[in-house]
């Protein structure tokens, strides 16, 4: 009878009680979105070298003199270790070559790449124009923002490189601007670059762009070590280094806000326990009348706020969750990943502002049912 | 001679200045119908509360099958509403969400436990057999009042207490329920029941007549 | 008559007037601290971003194109164009001068190196040596000295040792050159270029993750002397105090009427005070180095939409708990309606009524949360930044309009119902 009357009770309230539900729901999602996040989040926040840009270089082992090339074959030697933390690898051919346009002419560097890495990689680059769209395509180039200007370039027009004898004419397809040496670089795809070398599948370095902590990156390279012996391996240090010691600070307005949120939250939770105690107050003066003991009475109640605890606890929780998935991503780039521990940490802290807000309830048990029942 | 049910000896109940019953005595005996009878704000509904165990007395004593109520503690208070009377308000008072058959059990379950058959059965008694699963939104005004009486003997009180019970039924359903209350008389229940109506006081066996809280007088009816 | 209505349902119900003003009040301060925040974290955070490197890179505009891999370049030293040293006091003579954290003049000298004279199977190398400041006073126009160098520019650079004093021979190693040549703190390193040499004393080991590590770094002094241009420099880092780039700042300045032009120099974009040098500097060229920009960006945005985040958690709290109590409201305030109904009141007035409640709690809400939240924010930007941000007045009418906007949004439901009442029911005594 007890499960009765109590599904009864619920199914009568269903509206007041989906608001205490949300209330509480909503506060538990904060709560562990935010403590997901800090379990998550934290370590690779402060410590994770993000890449704006490439963050290790696999080149030709010097032997004091002009740098060397490499073997081409160690592109595929790369992509074979299938290392889950590389998220793009771009090979470069540097020439110093000769460009010509119209009445222009200037030595210039030409980089021999595979454009589909280096936009990944690069996503952060200006581009006046457009990228090139595939690595195969041989008529295209990008130019740096200085090399340009110096050889009167803008999108659609054409320049001819030259070295060693050999030439090629491209066409300009967008223009770079990074404040950095890539601005006085001709970007062309590396068969080109190897043709014009005449030094056959060569190439001088990869830029590999790598996620995760520095101990991971430390991992990466390593294991890049091993595999390539032929080759030197070298972390090339990151901005965005200080960035997690300053999201670090963050985190205290963060808990604090959040704190406060739960207040709101219990206040919430208390203002739809006061709404639903008013509802109640005449089935409690009845049942009061029929002679019903208020520990009794008082049980319904006790299982109802703890119904709204676990329901909105648990649904919160897992909407937290997901939300602290999606924080991570769109707003921190990092992947993160549900921490169980946040399921009871959260519902242990919704219990506790469903008690407090439950105090209306209790109130009820001083109900005086002759006052109830007089209201005729 | 029987022992009176119901003995209430300068029963007195004061809110906050006003004299709501000044010194009230009367007896009533098992098998008894006293119709409580007076205008409005003469203390009617407050001696009834009193006897219900709804409300306490300032002075005096109500004693009920031997049990003083005006001097229970809260525990044995709500014992005493669930075991000795059964009440029956003019506004019907039914949980609006639950069943006419759930309504029932509800008193059945704060006695003891709830009996689904025994439960029907009461409401088939009262005519209602085929409404066990109504909700009183779905019942009119006099089903509801059966239902609220046969709620009332499920625990098979000592005493049935009825305020105004047919204040809010139209004359066809007055006519029912009086008829039930008659039934009950008539099978040996102790009935205390407070009108205003002067018909109503005349089927009862005594009219009990207050003023301004004090009793007035009492009057036996011929029958 | 509708004042003393409402001062009387004020005091009837004081509890849900007082815990609907609490939530609304509690939302309000905490949007205010973290709206306070984010629009003040580009600011917060400007200092501290300098430490991410220089964000300003000036090249003379009819130089040649660098012709640079592997960090070393191979333009001959002798052919281009350069800019003067003496010039570099004029930084601190611009509108943002004060915005100038440091600044550090490079030239890039192809060398020889022998490292020592002891060790004849070490060879030469080819290298670069990067002539720069470390700490240098600058005379500047008008009176008094600017201290700057690397030091300013890039304070994140990791030294083992110590750096090298100005117009001294003294040099610092990149990392991986030292590895290579058996480089030491203390050795002695001469290098050679056509026509003059120098002798240097190793007095730190660098590493920086960038083309450094592999070369050479020296006072600026020994570059001119080896490259034959006393008081020149080929590339000039400058680290600035920057404001975030906006939508404003990205227009083209000739597009701008003449106050939004005004508007923008007074302002400290990069984009402004790239304009500003290059007043000061007629031929430079001068860019943004976007690494650093990017990652300021990102960094500040991550911050900003963080704030969003949680100014809209903590309206839909107060949102939830406004509608809870209406809803309350609604139950408890049935009989005060349907008399208000049945003396003629139309839907709307009593509507309106009920809104007008809702709103005034709102904004009695909202300012005490706002001068709360300003506390709020004080204390937090205190702890934080080390700095308490500005009260920005702006802030009150768009709170106060949030505060109105959750109050309604939070009491739509009940106050449909309380609209719909039929008050016949009611009044009978249902």
């Amino acid at each position: 009878m007890f499960w009765r009357i109590l599904w009864r009770l619920l199914y009568a309230s269903r509206g007041r009680l989906a608001l205490a539900i949300l209330a509480v729901a909503s506060g538990a999602a904060v709560c562990a979105a935010l403590l997901n996040v800090d379990l998550d989040a934290t370590d690779k926040l402060t410590r994770e070298f993000r890449a704006l840009g490439a963050n290790v270089v696999v080149s030709a082992t010097q032997n004091g003199d002009a740098a060397g090339t490499m073997d081409a074959n160690l592109i595929g030697q790369i992509s074979d270790l299938h290392l889950p933390d590389v998220v793009a690898a771009a090979p470069y051919l540097y020439l110093s070559a000769n460009a010509k346009a119209g009445e222009n002419n200037s030595g210039v560097i030409v980089a021999g790449t595979l454009f589909d890495e280096v936009a990944r990689m690069n996503s952060w680059w200006k581009v006046d124009g457009l990228w090139v769209a595939s690595r195969d395509d041989r008529t295209q180039c990008m130019i740096g923002e200085l090399a340009a200007s110096r050889l009167g370039l803008t999108p659609g027009k054409s320049v001819t490189v030259t070295y060693a004898g050999r030439a090629v004419t491209l066409q300009v397809r967008g223009i770079v601007t990074t404040g950095s040496s890539e601005d006085s670089q001709i970007f062309v795809v590396l068969p080109v670059a190897q043709e014009l070398s005449g030094l056959g599948d060569r190439i001088t370095l990869i830029q590999i762009m790598a996620r995760g902590s520095a101990a991971e990156i430390q991992g990466v390279i390593h294991r890049l070590s091993t595999a390539l012996p032929a080759a030197q391996v070298r972390p090339l240090r990151q901005i965005a280094e200080a960035e997690g010691q300053l999201l670090a600070r963050i985190r205290g307005l963060l808990a604090g806000t959040v704190g406060l949120i739960l207040v709101l939250t219990a206040l919430g939770v208390l203002a739809a326990m006061a709404g639903l105690a008013v509802e109640r107050r005449r089935d409690v003066g009845l049942m009061k009348a029929l002679g019903g003991p208020v520990r009794r009475i008082m049980r319904f109640f006790l299982a109802e706020a703890t119904a709204i605890a676990f329901t909105g606890g648990i649904a919160g929780c897992l909407v937290g969750m997901a939300l602290s998935e999606w924080i991570g991503e769109r707003i921190f780039s990092v992947s993160i990943s549900p921490r169980l521990i946040v399921i009871p940490a959260t519902l242990a802290l919704m219990i506790v502002v469903s008690l407090a807000g439950a105090l209306p309830l209790r109130l009820l048990g001083r109900v005086r049912p002759a006052e109830i029942l007089r209201g005729e | 001679m029987m022992a009176a049910l119901v003995q209430v000896e300068d029963l007195s109940k004061i809110y906050g200045g006003v004299r709501a019953l000044d010194k009230v005595s009367f007896e009533v005996y098992p098998g008894e119908w006293i119709a409580i009878m007076g205008p409005s704000g003469s203390g009617k509904t407050t001696l009834i509360n009193i006897l219900g165990g709804l409300d306490r007395p300032t002075s005096g004593r109500a004693l009920v099958d031997g049990v003083n109520v005006g001097t229970l503690g809260e525990r044995e208070l709500t014992r005493y509403r669930a075991e000795k009377v059964g009440f029956v308000f003019q506004n019907f008072h039914l949980v609006p969400y639950l069943s006419a058959l759930e309504n029932v059990m509800l008193a059945q379950y704060f006695h003891s436990i709830a009996d689904e058959k025994e439960a029907a059965q009461a409401l088939e008694r009262v005519g209602l057999g085929d409404r066990l699963d109504h909700l009183p939104g779905e019942l009119s005004g006099g089903e509801q009042q059966r239902v609220a009486l046969a709620r009332a003997l499920i625990n098979h009180p000592n005493l049935l207490l009825a305020d105004e019970p047919t204040g809010n039924l139209d004359e066809a359903n007055e006519q029912m329920v009086l008829e039930i209350l008659r039934e009950l008389h008539g099978s040996g229940h102790t009935i205390l029941l407070v009108t205003h109506s002067q018909e109503i006081g005349r089927m009862a066996d005594r009219r009990i007549e207050l003023a301004h809280g004090r009793l007035v007088h009492i009057v036996a009816n011929v029958s | 008559m509708f004042v003393r209505l409402i001062t009387d349902s004020f005091r009837r119900q004081a509890r849900r007037k007082l815990l609907t003003t609490a939530a609304l009040a509690l939302g309000t301060a905490i949007a205010t601290a973290t709206l306070t925040v984010a629009l003040d974290v580009g600011d917060r955070l400007a200092r501290e971003f300098r430490s991410l490197g220089a964000n300003l890179v000036v090249t003379p505009e009819a130089d040649t194109l660098p012709l640079e891999i592997g960090g070393v370049d191979y333009r001959p030293v002798d052919s281009g164009v350069f800019l003067s040293e003496s010039d570099l006091g004029k930084l601190k003579t611009i509108f943002w001068r004060n915005n100038i954290i440091g600044f550090a003049p490079f030239l890039d000298v192809p060398v020889t190196a022998l490292v020592g004279s002891s060790r004849a199977d070490s060879g030469r190398l080819r290298t670069t040596l990067i002539g720069t400041w470390y700490r240098h006073d600058v005379a500047v126009p008008g009176g008094g000295t600017f201290a700057t160098g690397i030091s300013a520019t890039n304070p994140g650079w990791k030294l083992n040792g110590r750096w090298f004093s100005d117009n001294s021979a003294e040099a610092v190693a990149g990392a991986n050159l030292a590895r290579r040549a058996g480089i030491h703190t203390g050795d002695s390193v001469t290098v050679q270029t056509e026509g003059a040499s120098s002798q240097l004393v190793v007095t730190g080991i660098i590493s920086t993750g960038g083309q450094e590590d592999d070369a050479i770094l020296a006072p600026l002094t020994v570059a001119q002397a080896l490259a034959h241009k006393p008081g020149d420099y080929r590339r000039l880092l400058v680290s600035a105090l920057t404001k975030p780039e906006d939508a404003f700042s990205q227009r083209n300045p000739k597009s701008m009427s003449p106050e939004e032009f005004d508007r923008w120099y007074c302002s400290p974009y990069i984009s402004s005070i790239s304009r500003q040098i290059q007043e000061q500097f007629p031929g430079v060229n001068v860019r943004a180095i976007r690494q650093v920009a990017e990652g300021e960006g990102q960094i500040l945005s991550r911050v900003q939409s963080l704030m969003w985040l949680v100014t809209f958690a903590a309206l839909l709290a107060a949102a939830l708990a406004v509608a809870a109590t209406a809803g309350t409201t609604v139950l408890e305030r049935t009989g005060e309606v349907a008399l208000m109904k049945a003396l003629g009141a139309r839907q709307r007035l009593v509507g309106a009524f009920f809104l007008g409640e809702q709103w005034f709690m709102a904004i009695v809400g909202g300012v005490l949360g706002y001068t709360a939240g300003l506390g709020l924010a004080h204390a937090l930007g205190q702890r934080i930044f080390g700095i308490a941000p500005g009260a920005r007045l702006i802030l009150l009418p768009v709170v106060l309009a949030l505060a109105a906007a959750v109050a309604t949004i939070g009491s739509l439901l009940p106050l449909r119902k309380i609209m719909k009442l039929d008050p016949a029911p009611v009044l009978r005594g249902e």
